[in-house]
């Protein structure tokens, strides 16, 4: 059977859920990336009010934004049940921190609308977004590290996601979201808490760019595979596509932050996330566990796939359809210096 | 204790742990949402603005909620993947499937329209905002939907052939609609709702016991009531269908859940233990107090209707049988004594109808104890019917065809430890802020918040918090 046959309708399915579990996993990114990013980024704001209009500028959309995550798992476990089952149970460790992070945060939100302890509220909400953000950067730089797995089950230990490569990821994601979070802020908010958002995205974007460098050059050496799909001719010229788009991406960012556009800094930060994104997908195309599992052995049978595409696939317009609905009607900006009506 | 230090039981302790947890929030929200729909809608067609802020207060009651049911529900999803691997690749095809269905259909719904619902007041048209109130509604309703298809298709397993460690479908909609899906649907979903008016009617007898806000609170009261009139016995009706059906499709989980041992010969009936100490051991109730034939009664609705015992399943085959039995008798007591509040009140609202007010039924002072008393009963029913539900499946993940022990992930000790403390420690605290918090929005009481002008625009600087009215 040839895996790259596109007439091979089995593999066109899960070429097709690769993509789709891709996109969503990238709304996710973006959406939670900004409003996790926000999160580190309140440990430090500049004084209570202001961490409390941070907070609740992204109230109304924090839910939704988290809830990308749970389809990316729903969906995996549905179309690629042999990577839910093998991959999670290898990450054990980073998932479960993940999880105690989301849990942290998500109820400070509203413990922190109602409580007159306003600070441990607010610090936990910050930790609870650093916590959930670090374990993602463990679980990505464990993934990308492989996942031992020896007839369909996970053999490893609990600890192989812990390296320097995944390390260096970790500190990747938190200057990534980071710069997420405060380019969002420029966008929302106004007066001096901008200003503070800027130079925040100014730091980080830099870090952003150190560590984003970094894990670009060390992924492909990890994989003989990569290293050999990017290095060889015409692969090269696409695959260096990629990697220039992003740092165009970076330079007009800084250009943006510096010239003070309120807008383009945002827009820019995102761009440069999808590139690294679908950069690391199509490095690991047809791997879905590098080094380990393709999305031909992984994927559901065939009919599990159409019936899947029958029931999610044809909602995926009307979810983005509400999902931006929903953004508009809490779209314009706020200013954190006016006074609060909380109780 | 052993079992502690065995990684299998640990990770089924942390799902249970989790489950129980989780069951707490879900069925509120459900139910709420419902009643806060009917608000809505009433307000919009009435103007009469005593329905909003009706609206406005339960909403608050509805947001601390549901919160915490989101938190608490993304780990069971993660937990097949991290504690149950072998079961999700063996299921996944199928299993997985309709967790992703539920999570497309129905979270995304719940979550798109939710700000909107919490936050929205002034920023979007009434009937605008009695959609996305109704699409949250809509939302929450699948995902009891989605979520006990997948639960009864672990139940009574059918449309798929489970060969060489995985399961095969063959039949997709008889998966979907497998023999348990109505019964756990429905029993699910009017529990839902039948614990959503028992907090509103337990919520509402707690200011009328303070004689606070009894203009507001009395009318709620009284609806609640009624309703719960149809509801409660509707609800036995439902459970008592459910249990008959297990004899037929999992008949070693009726027969732990009534520490039946023995099955009855052709031509009588089997007793029903109301109380025993049953012992797996010995294969017998070491004490029992049983009432002649009831069991064939309940079971099969005739005296001498048979019903499998226990001692014809092998023991490894036997599910534990102290929880079941006992949890699913403190649930029948729950539902039964709701019922009987239900009737009870509505027999003195009859009684009193032409002179009814708040002074007569402000003084009956027990029962609007009762009903405080009723909220964590009807948690308590929640509870104890799942734990009959779950723990009468063991010894397998799916029933009669994957066991439990098959289906973990191996981790090691300590490291499943670890989680599971983490996760005790986390969801106490949450627990005791959540309650804390709810008892300060009960003491704050109802906000009588102006009713929204329908602005349109929406640019205006402010925050969305700020909208909330608090």
């Amino acid at each position: 059977m040839d895996a790259f046959s596109l007439d091979n309708p089995h593999h066109l399915l899960a070429s097709i859920w690769f993509a789709i579990i891709g996109l969503f996993l990238i709304f996710y990114v973006i959406l939670d990336g900004f409003d996790l990013g926000m999160g580190i980024l309140s440990l430090a704001a500049p004084n209570e009010q202001y961490r409390g209009a941070m907070m609740s500028s992204i109230g109304s959309i924090w839910d939704a934004n988290e809830t990308w995550l749970v389809i990316v798992g729903g969906t995996l476990f549905g179309a690629f049940p042999l990577v839910y089952g093998t991959v999670l149970h290898g990450l054990y460790i980073p998932i479960t921190l993940m999880l105690l992070g989301f849990i942290m945060r998500g109820v400070s939100f509203e413990f922190y609308a109602l409580s007159s302890r306003k600070k441990l509220w607010g610090i936990a909400f910050g930790l609870g977004s650093l916590l959930a953000v670090i374990a993602q950067g463990f679980a990505l730089g464990g993934l990308l590290n492989g996942i031992k797995i020896e007839n369909g089950l996970f053999t490893g230990d609990v600890f192989d996601w812990f390296s320097p490569f995944s390390l260096m990821v970790v500190l990747g994601v938190i200057a990534g979201y980071s710069v997420m979070g405060a380019n969002y802020m420029i966008l929302k908010f106004t007066g001096e808490l901008q200003k503070h958002a800027y130079a925040r995205s100014k730091i980080f974007s830099g870090w952003m760019l150190f560590f984003a460098g970094i894990v670009t050059i060390w992924t492909p050496l990890q994989y003989p595979s990569i290293l050999e799909r990017w290095f060889t001719l015409p692969n090269f010229f696409a695959f260096a596509l990629l990697p220039l788009a992003a740092l165009f991406c970076f330079y007009m960012l800084f250009r943006a932050l510096a010239r003070c556009e309120e807008r383009a800094p945002f827009i820019w930060s995102l761009l440069i996330f999808m590139f690294s994104f679908i950069g690391l997908a199509a490095s690991l195309f047809p791997y879905i566990v590098p080094g380990a599992i393709t999305i031909d052995q992984a994927a559901a049978p065939t009919n599990t796939l159409v019936f899947m595409l029958l029931g999610i696939g044809m909602l995926i317009p009307v979810m983005i359809a509400y999902n931006i609905y929903q953004y508009s009607v809490f779209s314009g900006k706020i200013n954190p210096d006016a006074p609060s009506h909380h109780d | 204790m052993d079992m502690l230090q065995n990684p299998e039981f640990l990770s089924r302790l942390q799902f249970a742990f989790l489950a129980m947890f989780h069951i707490l929030w879900p069925p509120l929200t459900v139910g709420l949402a419902i009643i806060i729909l009917g608000l809505e809608a009433t307000w919009l067609k009435t103007k009469n603005i005593f329905y909003y802020h009706q609206t406005r207060f339960w909403i608050r009651i509805f947001m601390i909620n549901f919160g915490v049911g989101v938190i608490s529900g993304i780990p069971m999803e993660f937990s097949f993947g991290t504690n149950w691997g072998p079961f999700s690749i063996a299921s996944g095809d199928f299993f997985g499937n309709i967790l992703g269905f539920e999570t497309a259909m129905a979270f995304m719904l719940e979550a798109g329209f939710l700000g909107i619902m919490l936050f929205g007041w002034n920023r979007v048209s009434g009937r605008m905002h009695l959609f996305a109130t109704s699409m949250v509604v809509l939302g929450s309703t699948l995902s009891v939907f989605w979520i006990m298809v997948a639960n009864s298709w672990m139940q009574t397993p059918a449309g798929v052939e489970y060969v060489n460690g995985k399961f095969i479908i063959n039949d997709y909609l008889a998966a979907v609609f497998n023999p348990d899906l109505g019964h756990a649907f429905w029993h699910m979903f009017i529990a839902c709702i039948e614990l959503s008016l028992v907090v509103v009617a337990g919520v509402s007898a707690y200011y009328l016991l303070k004689q606070r806000e009894i203009d507001f609170f009395l009318p709620a009261f009284k609806l609640a009531v009624l309703a719960l009139v149809i509801i409660t016995p509707l609800q036995i009706l439902i459970g008592d269908s459910a249990g008959g059906a297990l004899a037929h499709t999992q008949p070693a989980k009726l027969a732990a859940i009534e520490a039946h041992w023995e099955t009855n010969p052709p031509g009588e009936g089997a007793a029903w233990a109301v109380l025993a100490i049953p012992d797996a051991a010995k294969q017998r109730n070491l004490w029992e107090w049983t009432i002649p034939d009831a069991l064939s009664l309940i079971v099969t609705h005739s005296f001498t209707g048979t019903v499998v015992g226990l001692r014809d399943f092998k023991p490894e085959d036997q599910p534990p049988i102290w929880i079941p039995f006992y949890a699913f008798r403190i649930m029948l007591a729950a539902g039964v004594f709701m019922a009987l509040m239900a009737l009870w009140t509505a027999w003195l609202l009859w009684r009193n109808k032409t002179r009814m007010s708040h002074e007569n039924i402000s003084q009956n002072k027990w029962l609007l104890r009762g009903w405080i008393l009723a909220i964590p009963a009807a948690y308590l029913a929640v509870e104890m019917g799942w734990m009959v539900r779950e723990i009468g499946r063991q010894p397998w993940i799916v029933y009669g065809m994957m066991r439990t022990q098959h289906g973990v992930s191996e981790l090691p000790l300590a490291t499943v430890q670890w989680s599971l403390l983490s996760f005790f420690v986390f969801y106490l605290a949450i627990g005791i802020a959540a309650f804390y918090f709810m008892r300060h929005v009960l003491r704050q009481g109802p906000a009588y918040e102006a009713a929204p002008k329908y602005i349109k625009n929406k640019n205006r600087p402010m925050s969305p918090m700020n909208d909330g009215g608090y």
